[in-house]
């Protein structure tokens, strides 16, 4: 129980951390839009901004959800998860090897 | 064209109202795409335009925001052991070449027929596959449930035929646990690919495809999905940014909900049974034909085939976008409702277990 608290407040410091980083992030971004929405709409070549600011966010802020539904405790499941439909078929039956007889 | 974009000043002011829309959908959407591999974009794209934002910038940004969810979404059901990343490939590489073949015949209708002809094209569309598609997944779902959410394997079903033609090149599915032809995996991916170019979410046909057709089971499927949603929707992004047409304030703020949402969704696969997304699936894709459906008679006018007043197409037009979002809503609270009470099962096993109870 104990090691499940430590790892909840660690997960709970991490979620603040990237919580803060993607605070500041949006903040970088809503606080000089017109200059962004500037760039970022130029298209041809400056198409790389807006793809690699869609990449850096989802990095930073899907960092932050992670961390934070794990400290709220919402989790995997621990069971192993079925993904195949296929049952077990049966082994097939051993069969007795061909053999040769020479009736001489 | 981005002068066009900027002259014609499609860039929205953004305030409170448009904010919050955006995240909460954008959450709402992110927690169906984890659970069932797509869905949001159906909502986000008309409503976005509701808030005044131009259609192909609705469709850009929309677009920008899904392939980052997808792939958090993706590698998180990767990690739970869902994804096959094999199947993912093959379906997107033949996915790809079904969006050409869509948007070739969206040019040839909009050429014939103008603008009212291409959105009647797709409205019936809509209609067509969800009730179609939509009306079997629930159907099945529904009849799995009888039995307790676990069926036995049918040897006759259609996948299972499949699978047994031998017809080469024959594709080993580890994850999913299927050998089968290419030649069959190959018209799955084409049909994903020509949904998305007309409705956007070819996740509707995907994921039903890759189980009825391909075999592999609901949440095989779903994860998979995220990985064609990512190839897709990366390719499409860079199209729309080329074009300048990405709003990055509007993804931005679809991904601060849909980044939180997609990972609960992924999280919720891990606790209910394999059925459940066909459940969610058949209903969302049940009520957004309503949705659809509603819609239909304002381009039946536009193209003059009806008379009806304007009162009443707005009455229509209203409608039909508030069913979209029960549709989501009620993907949603399914999601949550399950996820809730199969976390409750396991913790009263495990107390069990420990002779607490």
């Amino acid at each position: 129980m104990p090691e499940r608290k430590s790892k909840r407040k660690r997960n709970a410091l991490k979620a603040l951390l990237f919580g803060g980083l993607s605070v500041a992030l949006y903040a970088a971004v809503f606080a000089n839009s017109s200059v962004v929405l500037a760039y970022t709409t130029r298209g041809a070549w400056f198409a790389a901004l807006p793809i690699t600011t869609a990449f850096v966010f989802s990095f930073v802020h899907g960092a932050f959800a992670n961390y934070l539904w794990a400290a709220l405790g919402i989790e995997p499941s621990k069971k192993p998860v079925e993904t195949r439909v296929e049952e077990k078929r049966p082994e097939p039956r051993k069969r007795p090897r061909p053999r040769l007889h020479l009736n001489a | 064209m981005q002068e066009v974009v900027q002259q014609a000043g499609q860039f929205i002011d953004l305030n409170l109202t448009a904010v919050l829309f955006l995240f909460i959908v954008g959450f709402i959407g992110g927690l169906v795409s984890g659970f069932i591999g797509s869905g949001g974009a159906f909502v986000l794209t008309p409503g976005m335009m509701s808030l005044g934002v131009p259609a192909t910038v609705a469709v850009a940004s929309n677009m920008c925001h899904k392939f980052p969810k997808a792939m958090v979404g993706a590698y998180k059901r990767w990690r739970y052991g869902q994804v096959d990343l094999k199947l993912g490939l093959v379906m997107a590489a033949s996915a790809i070449l079904g969006v050409l073949v869509g948007i070739k015949i969206q040019e040839a209708i909009l050429a014939a027929w103008g603008q009212a002809g291409s959105n009647l094209y797709v409205s019936v569309a809509f209609v067509v596959v969800l009730v179609v598609v939509g009306g079997y997944v629930f159907y099945d779902a529904w009849k799995i449930s009888r039995y307790g959410g676990e069926m036995p394997v049918n040897e006759n079903s259609l996948a299972r035929r499949l699978q047994r033609i031998n017809l080469p090149p024959m594709l080993n599915f580890k994850t999913a646990g299927i050998r089968i032809s290419m030649w069959f995996t190959i018209p799955v991916g084409f049909a994903t690919g020509m949904l998305a170019a007309t409705i956007a979410v070819g996740g509707f046909i995907g994921v039903p495809g890759m189980i009825y057709f391909v075999g592999a089971s609901g949440l095989v499927s779903s994860a998979t999905e995220l990985v064609i949603a990512f190839i897709m929707g990366f390719g499409g992004s860079i199209k729309w940014a080329i074009n300048g047409m990405v709003d990055i304030r509007l993804t931005l703020l679809i991904l601060a909900g849909s980044l939180l949402g997609v990972q609960l969704g992924a999280i919720g696969t891990t606790y209910v049974k394999d059925h459940m997304i066909k459940v969610v699936m058949g209903a969302i894709m049940l009520i957004v034909a309503v949705s659809r459906g509603l819609a239909i008679p304002q381009y039946l006018k536009e193209l003059g085939l009806i008379s009806l007043d304007q009162g009443a197409i707005a009455t229509l037009m209203t409608a039909s976008f508030i069913t979209m979002c029960i549709g989501l809503a009620v993907g949603a609270i399914i999601i949550l409702g399950s996820m809730w009470q199969a976390r409750r099962r396991e913790k009263y096993a495990l107390k069990e277990s420990y002779g607490q109870v």
